[in-house]
């Protein structure tokens, strides 16, 4: 029994050593929240805003964004454009990656014909509704070798792409990791399959180096790289990532002091704004995140037969309040948007304004306004020859209550607002939503889009005849014309045709009701007061550290 | 004693095989696919599909499965969902699962071994029905629900453990885990114990070891626990199996890299990845099988007449 004892509490005071919070504060040290896993470290394999942010974190691409969110030279010292727009060439700064080897062209060049090669999820983005690069969809679909993409190396130390047509956005687009160099010796020197699953598969040549890493894992841990070319901006000596699903959770460890930077929802919020100590920390940043009901057009599976009627989709259009939305349910900071591009995204050119500052532009057809809304109703009764309408509105309820509560709001108003139609509610895991909205087997979607790269076609190729999987089941020819017109048509050099053009495209979008905008998303934070300099981007990279102090 | 043992292995090997054949369908069933779509166009999709085979009829799916696992890979071998290396992950997680379940295990029986004993020697006084009511709170409480009060008041009210998993430092880690997992074990064997030894403490073999002049611990030790043990290991051996495989809810909680999560992920990620619910289905049912097998040949050598029984 002696002896019991004795055990006992030495195993208890071995448990009791190092024991103690507390200690992510102070040292250069940032302890940041995740809301869920990241997908990969392999820009190939990622689909998620927080995989993108630490492989920023951790390899540098040609442009990067500023504190403003525009794209600034990384490893590119500086660039040049040909006059037609169709040429770019890189000139690559001296910078190394993690084991000492330059960075060079053909870093680029691998990443880039890989990126094609395998059709990995973003591969799109090189092809000819995005970057335009020459051959890409050629390549993509195998018909010609990779040798042909449009990508060359003159020496180490210059990169010249090719393009199929000007792409205003290029540089932005270069802040995007489907664009960041991959170091091919290192690469081919893995076991296959293997590339960015841990700390000694994964090289970076960025602010930071990766320090401890499984996929999958609730942690991830990173370093300071002090071989970056611009290790004297970086103050951070750790960086912490911490996957925290449930918002209370997350709360709490942020008063533990586990956690520096915490992601909370619209309840929390609120109380947080009443507590005098936190709500100093309390920010609330503006995403890119557009929120919006998709209408299935397409009659199939005794789905979305009456929603092919344009005036009932504009009478549920109508319908909704989407300040008391954002004000009563949504309740972070989120912003009612009655455009089909978000607020504070894609500023022009050269009157830097945003594209939907106009938020009343289209206010005949997107609006909250009850009459009319049931003038639409009754047209609709009438073409269609019935007088009441069940319509089911699915939507993913795996990813916390705020949708949830959005979908009740919208059912009450909607079936309020509108007698003899009815929505019923049906939540469903993310997977199966996933399923349902691209085998058609659904009437209404709340629907999210983030943009890849900083110009409004990011949202209007979704809604073209060609668009993505997540299809309204809408064609329109005037439509498709335009947008084949901005991307790789006439317009496309033609900068100030090109934008007007696309408010042209968005009129046929939102007079159609093909989608119902909601909101556009923000994130409320809470961020230690003695942190300071993270960077938040609505595009691509939503928040970065290379500046980030830690007093 | 040989044969009984190859004729379990055979039955053992049969019922993985019809595990892995439904949990192959089931799997196909079920709404969602391994792909992300968001980003893809129809056209890659296909293309990935025709590249992992997912276009043949589904028995021949299954067969080249079979083949595959036959020669040691779980189907391609990686995940459909973002192209890791499956065994390499699955292993980490598993260790980390198992170093926690080993853990509470361990914690788990001590505690309710002695709960039970301690409730049995005192039968129908007050510590019996105090241990009764511990016993019967603790399979009441869910695990995770005591997990977020440890976690409540010994790291956040009391900073004594690290708020979340810290895998460099697993021991202090691991306790809060630990502790909320063996809550469920430490219940069950301590009712488990106590009513079995208040069985046995009434038989006449007992009471003539009393009468005999044997008293106290060596009478427990040596006729009591030992025979009241055969249907405690059978409850003990499933809860292993359980706590083995991870715990879903208190994993995604603490932030343990388990799996668990691994399983609750690979289900409820983005998509279905087919890869990684088959090779956890696998390897879980293979654990709990291994298990019961072994369960059964330690019956017989922790009661004799049962391997005797065996031979006839």
């Amino acid at each position: 029994m002696k002896k019991f004892l004795a055990m006992a509490l030495l195993i208890l005071s071995a448990l009791m050593t190092g024991c103690g919070g507390d200690e992510s504060a102070g040292n250069g040290r940032l302890s940041v929240m995740l809301q869920s896993n990241i997908v990969s470290l392999d820009s190939a394999q990622a689909t998620d805003s927080a995989s993108f942010e630490v492989i920023a974190d951790c390899i540098d691409g040609l442009m990067q964004l500023d504190a403003d969110g525009k794209a600034v030279p990384a490893l590119a010292q500086d660039y040049d454009v040909s006059e037609d727009g169709r040429t770019y060439t890189f000139h690559l700064r001296e910078a190394i990656w993690a084991n000492g080897e330059e960075v060079t062209a053909e870093d680029f060049i691998f990443a880039w014909r890989r990126h094609c090669v395998e059709s990995s999820k973003y591969a799109y983005i090189m092809g000819s509704t995005v970057a335009c690069i020459k051959n890409a969809d050629a390549v993509i679909r195998k018909e010609i070798s990779p040798e042909h993409l449009g990508v060359y190396a003159i020496g180490s130390k210059t990169l010249v792409v090719e393009l199929d047509a000007p792409v205003s956005f290029f540089p932005s687009l270069m802040c995007f990791p489907a664009f960041y160099p991959i170091n091919e010796n290192f690469y081919n020197s893995l076991e296959k399959n293997s590339y960015g699953t841990s700390p000694e598969t994964f090289l970076s040549n960025g602010a930071f180096k990766l320090a401890d890493y499984v996929p999958g894992a609730a942690s991830i841990q990173l370093v300071k790289n002090n071989s970056y070319w611009d290790a004297a901006r970086v103050s951070l000596e750790n960086l912490q990532y911490q996957v925290v699903s449930s918002s209370d959770n997350a709360l709490t460890a942020f008063k533990n002091k586990t956690l520096n930077l915490a992601v909370i929802n619209g309840n929390q919020v609120v109380n947080v704004q009443n507590d005098p100590e936190l709500s100093q920390n309390l920010q609330t940043i503006p995403t890119g995140l557009l929120n919006y009901l998709s209408f299935n057009q397409d009659y199939k599976n005794n789905h979305g037969g009456a929603l092919a009627n344009a005036n009932l989709r504009l009478a549920i259009s109508n319908a909704i309040d989407r300040e008391s939305l954002v004000d009563n349910y949504v309740m972070n900071g989120s912003q009612a948007t009655y455009t089909a591009i978000p607020l504070r995204f894609a500023a022009n050119a050269k009157t830097g304004e945003y594209f939907a500052a106009d938020q009343k532009q289209f206010s005949d057809v997107v609006s909250f306004d009850v009459e009319k809304a049931r003038g639409f109703l009754e047209k609709a009764k009438s073409e269609l020859g019935a007088e009441n309408f069940s319509l089911e509105l699915i939507y993913a309820n795996d990813s916390g209550d705020t949708v949830v509560k959005v979908a009740q709001a919208i059912k009450s108003q909607v079936e309020g607002n509108l007698p003899g139609v009815t929505l019923n509610l049906q939540p469903m895991p993310k997977a199966e939503y996933l399923d349902r909205v691209t085998t058609n087997s659904y009437d209404i979607a709340i629907t999210s889009w983030a943009p890849d790269y900083d110009d409004p076609m990011t949202f209007f190729t979704l809604w073209t005849t060609e668009g993505c999987e997540i299809a309204e089941h809408w064609s329109n020819a005037d439509y498709d014309k335009i947008i084949a017109e901005c991307t790789i048509g006439d317009l496309a050099a033609r900068y100030d045709e090109r934008w007007s053009a696309m408010y042209d495209a968005e009129r046929i979008l939102l007079e159609n009701a093909v989608i119902s905008p909601l909101y556009t998303n923000a994130v409320a934070n809470l961020i230690s007061s003695n942190v300071s300099g993270i960077e938040f981007h609505s595009v691509a990279i939503e928040r970065a550290y290379k500046s980030a102090k830690v007093q | 004693m040989t044969k009984y043992i190859a004729k379990r292995l055979i039955m053992s090997l049969l019922t993985l095989f019809a595990i892995i054949f439904v949990l192959f369908i089931l799997i196909r069933i079920m709404p969602g696919n391994p792909f992300p779509v968001e980003r893809m166009s129809a056209e890659m999709i296909l293309q990935k599909r025709l590249e992992l085979g997912l276009d043949k009829p589904i028995l021949v799916q299954f067969a080249d499965y079979i083949s595959m696992l036959m020669g040691g890979s779980f189907g391609n071998g990686t995940s459909l969902y973002n192209g890791a290396p499956i065994k390499p992950i699955m292993l980490k997680c598993l260790e980390n699962s198992f170093k926690i379940g080993v853990l509470s295990i361990l914690f788990g029986t001590l505690v309710g071994l002695i709960i039970g004993i301690t409730a049995a020697l005192h039968r129908g006084k007050f510590l019996d029905g105090l241990c009764t009511i511990v016993s019967i709170l603790g399979v009441c409480i869910p695990s995770y629900v005591f997990m977020i009060f440890l976690q409540y008041f010994f790291s956040y009210k009391i900073p004594m453990f690290p708020y979340f998993f810290d895998p460099s430092r697993f021991l202090s880690s691991a306790v809060m885990p630990a502790m909320s997992l063996s809550l469920f074990a430490i219940s069950t064997v301590a009712r488990f114990t106590r009513n079995e030894m208040v069985e046995v403490m009434n038989s006449d073999y007992v009471k003539l070891a009393e009468a005999k002049g044997l008293y106290g611990l060596q009478l427990i030790r040596r006729h009591v626990l030992r025979n009241a043990l055969i249907p405690i290991v059978t409850v003990i051996a499933p809860l292993v199996v359980d706590l083995l495989t991870g715990a879903m809810v208190i994993e995604k909680i603490y932030g343990i890299n388990g799996v668990g999560k691994l399983m609750v992920d690979a289900i409820a990620g983005q998509g279905v990845d087919y890869n990684y619910v088959l090779a956890l289905g696998i390897v879980f049912s293979a654990l709990y099988i291994g298990i019961m097998l072994l369960l059964d040949i330690l019956y017989g050598i922790i009661d004799p007449r049962i391997r005797l029984a065996a031979k006839d």
